[in-house]
């Protein structure tokens, strides 16, 4: 009777979880699809997922109408900087809220909270000033800055829960073994935390390669215009779109983010304290 | 004590490193000045047709010199405002009148009016200019404007043996209804309302009917009627959804792209777009299909309806108005405003370039659309403050339960009456 109880149990979770992969996968194969057809078919009253006369037309299209290289290589300055150098910061900040409670641990966690409170409109004004008072407008560094401080926060959090799945005990072993404080973080925190860094640095890259918002408002010329920016040209009033060359971007923009995931899943996913610690 | 020069050397280069990498100040050889102009063209026709217009400007006049940047329609009021707060917007922007009042009350945008050459004050229309006059500054040149027009798959409505409307003698509100319900066959509905957005629609069609709904009293403070002009538009269109049946239901919650699929299949006889949708049905339709452009229905007030023109404004914290608007002056030259139109499928609002024999031809329906300028006026509501919030709160949803059939016109009545008249009161005290 369990037993069947528990097949049962699988195959509604196996049902749930084909459900939400479609779910996921749905707009990404209507994007693929789309990116293919030509425009009369997009018109058609009974779509069809594969296209029946495939072209890269659109393709072709988006890259003579707008600069989508120019704009992919901001875009990938912008995102990679900003996920350095949020990494860098929120590692050692995490290892100490983590390893040490006190005051400053709850600030900082407070302070995570709050940030993400904040919608983008009520903080663009002031940031706007900040930057233009620095002449970081209209510069990427200035965008890479403002990503860097949107992304910490969740970073810091993030970071901080790797550092608590990392036992003390290994520390402290070390320690009895005559290991100074930087050893032990380097030679046995630090590779532990390793999948926790490259998931957090894939977090402050995705968040950054996405963003919109800040880029339109911070970058004026369009050498500096990053990939979201660039593919609101093919948007027009209204909700009215240049469908075809619009999926073909959008398609091509969201490439980078998949092949990092493919990539680099097997590190996140790894046992990060397998066989560590014997109980 | 060791580490400040250290410390120093690197606050240094961390300066330098950042002035390297930031943007320039936007001034370029001594004596010439330098324009930015943001420009929300996007159609390939258009973006060519505005950057060619820079080229030739450019060329001509090398002590002004114009660089073009291209915005985007999503977000441009955040990003503008942003712009402008910070000291930081373009020289010359392009955007739509409905988007201005904020702009124009908030002390953003320049006065044009000692500023405009009396060729272009006196080229477009009294009317036009009501779009973008605020108390008593103009605040925006209106350029490009979009009518909304009836595109009717030609097969059906000849087969039907209805008339054909002209912008002569189009059809009433009535006949407009009988139509529908002569084109609706098996499979095949008269009409599709696109009706995702409804108020601006409803408001902007309703003044054929006599329609107003916003009153503007002596003391300048605006309260909401609705009276019988106001019932006709939207009374015709529930009707057809409800009780004919001769308009799609499921089109109520669409935006205009989204019915064209139906309408290339034949599932709509008629959809009512705006004038710029032509070039999405020219490049989308299947091969071998017919269609046409007629004018929408008249009623009480002919063919009025309301458009919100886009616009070319100057920021007021530009330190060279007078060359932005000789710049302005320049690009809304008769053929540059007809090249503009055509890049963007819209009618332009100068007289001298209406009269262009491009713009009067039956090919794709250019010659309807051009016959509706005249009747062409400013969008209701578009300078009352506190319009958004009775559009967003009061207006939207009641209209979309009214035309779903949820609601009667008492009900639609009192809330666009009642409680639109609360929401305008907190704003006009």
């Amino acid at each position: 009777m369990s037993l069947r109880t528990g097949r049962t149990a699988r195959a509604g979770q196996y049902a749930a979880l084909l459900c939400y992969l479609v779910f996921l996968a749905f707009p990404f194969l209507w994007l693929v699809s789309t990116a293919f057809k030509p425009a009369r078919e997009l018109g058609s009253l009974h779509p069809t997922w594969i296209p029946e006369d495939p072209t890269l037309d659109n393709f072709r299209q988006a890259f003579d109408e707008q600069p989508l290289l120019r704009a992919a290589a901001n875009s990938l300055t912008a995102a990679l900087c900003a996920a350095l150098i949020a990494v860098v910061i929120a590692t050692p900040l995490a290892y100490v809220t983590a390893r040490h409670r006190g005051r400053l641990s709850t600030a900082a966690t407070g302070w995570v909270v709050v940030s993400q409170a904040f919608p983008f409109v009520l903080v663009i004004i002031p940031l706007f000033l900040v930057l233009k008072h620095l002449h970081l407008i209209n510069s990427l560094w200035g965008l890479v800055l403002v990503y860097v401080v949107w992304s910490l926060p969740f970073a810091l959090w993030m970071l901080a829960g790797y550092v608590r799945a990392v036992p003390p005990e290994l520390e402290e072993a070390a320690a009895v073994d005559g290991a100074g404080k930087a050893r032990i973080l380097l030679s046995v925190t630090a590779p532990l935390l390793a999948p926790g860094i490259v998931a957090t640095a894939l977090f402050a890259f995705i968040t950054a390669w996405n963003e919109f918002f800040f880029a339109l408002v911070l970058l004026k010329t369009p050498e500096k215009q990053t990939l979201p920016v660039v593919l609101t040209h093919f948007l027009g009033a209204e909700g009215v779109a240049d469908l075809g060359p619009l999926a073909a971007a959008a398609f091509l923009a969201t490439l980078p983010s998949l092949v990092l995931f493919a990539v680099i899943q097997k590190r996140i996913t790894g046992g990060l304290t397998a066989g560590a610690v014997k109980n | 004590m060791r580490r400040l020069p250290a410390l120093r050397a690197a606050v240094t280069a961390l300066a330098l490193l950042l002035a390297g990498c930031s943007g320039e100040g936007g001034r370029g050889a001594q004596g010439v000045v330098r324009l930015s102009f943001q420009s929300l063209a996007w159609q390939k026709e258009s973006v060519e047709a505005n950057r060619q217009l820079v080229r030739e400007w450019n060329a001509a006049h090398p002590d002004i010199q114009v660089d073009y940047v291209q915005g985007s329609w999503d977000n441009v009021h955040d990003q503008l405002l942003t712009s402008f707060e910070g000291g930081e917007a373009p020289d010359i922007i392009h955007d739509a009148s409905d988007d201005l009042a904020d702009f124009a009350y908030g002390g953003y945008l320049a006065d044009l009016r000692t500023l405009l050459p009396d060729r272009l004050t006196g080229d477009i229309p009294r009317r036009s200019w009501a779009t973008t006059t605020f108390g008593d500054g103009v605040y925006g040149v209106p350029f490009l404007q979009e009518p909304k027009v009836l595109i009717a798959n030609t097969k059906i409505l000849k087969s039907s043996g209805v008339r054909i409307p002209t912008p002569g003698n189009p059809w009433s509100w009535p006949e407009f209804r009988q139509v529908t319900g002569k084109l609706t066959k098996k499979g095949t509905y008269g009409v599709a309302w696109p009706l995702k957005e409804p108020v601006s629609v409803t408001l902007n069609l309703g003044l054929s009917a006599g329609g107003q709904l916003f009153h503007r009293g002596a003391d300048g403070k605006v309260t909401i009627r609705f009276g019988e002009g106001d019932r006709v538009m939207p009374g015709t269109v529930r009707d057809q959804v409800n009780s004919q049946r001769s308009a799609a239901r499921s089109a109520l919650g669409m935006g205009g792209s989204d019915t064209l699929p139906g309408f290339f299949g034949g599932k709509y006889a008629m959809v009512p777009l705006g004038f710029s949708y032509r070039q999405q049905v020219v490049e989308q339709a299947p091969e071998g299909f017919e269609w046409t452009v007629l004018p929408p229905p008249a009623g009480r007030g002919g063919l009025a309806q309301g458009v919100s023109p886009q616009t070319l404004s100057v920021a007021e914290d530009s330190p060279h108005k007078e060359e932005a608007v000789q710049f302005i002056d320049f690009l809304l030259r008769p053929a540059n405003m007809v090249r503009l139109a055509r890049g963007d499928w819209m009618l332009p609002t100068g007289t001298e370039a209406l009269a262009d024999p491009a713009l009067h031809t039956e090919e794709d329906g250019w010659a309807t659309g051009t016959a509706l300028a005249r009747a062409l006026r400013p969008a209701p509501a578009q300078s009352v403050r506190g319009y958004p919030e009775w559009k967003d709160k009061v207006a939207t949803p009641a209209l979309q339960e009214y035309y779903s059939g949820a609601i009667g016109t008492e009900e639609l009545k009192k809330r666009l009456v009642e409680d639109g008249n609360r929401v305008l009161a907190r704003y006009q005290r």
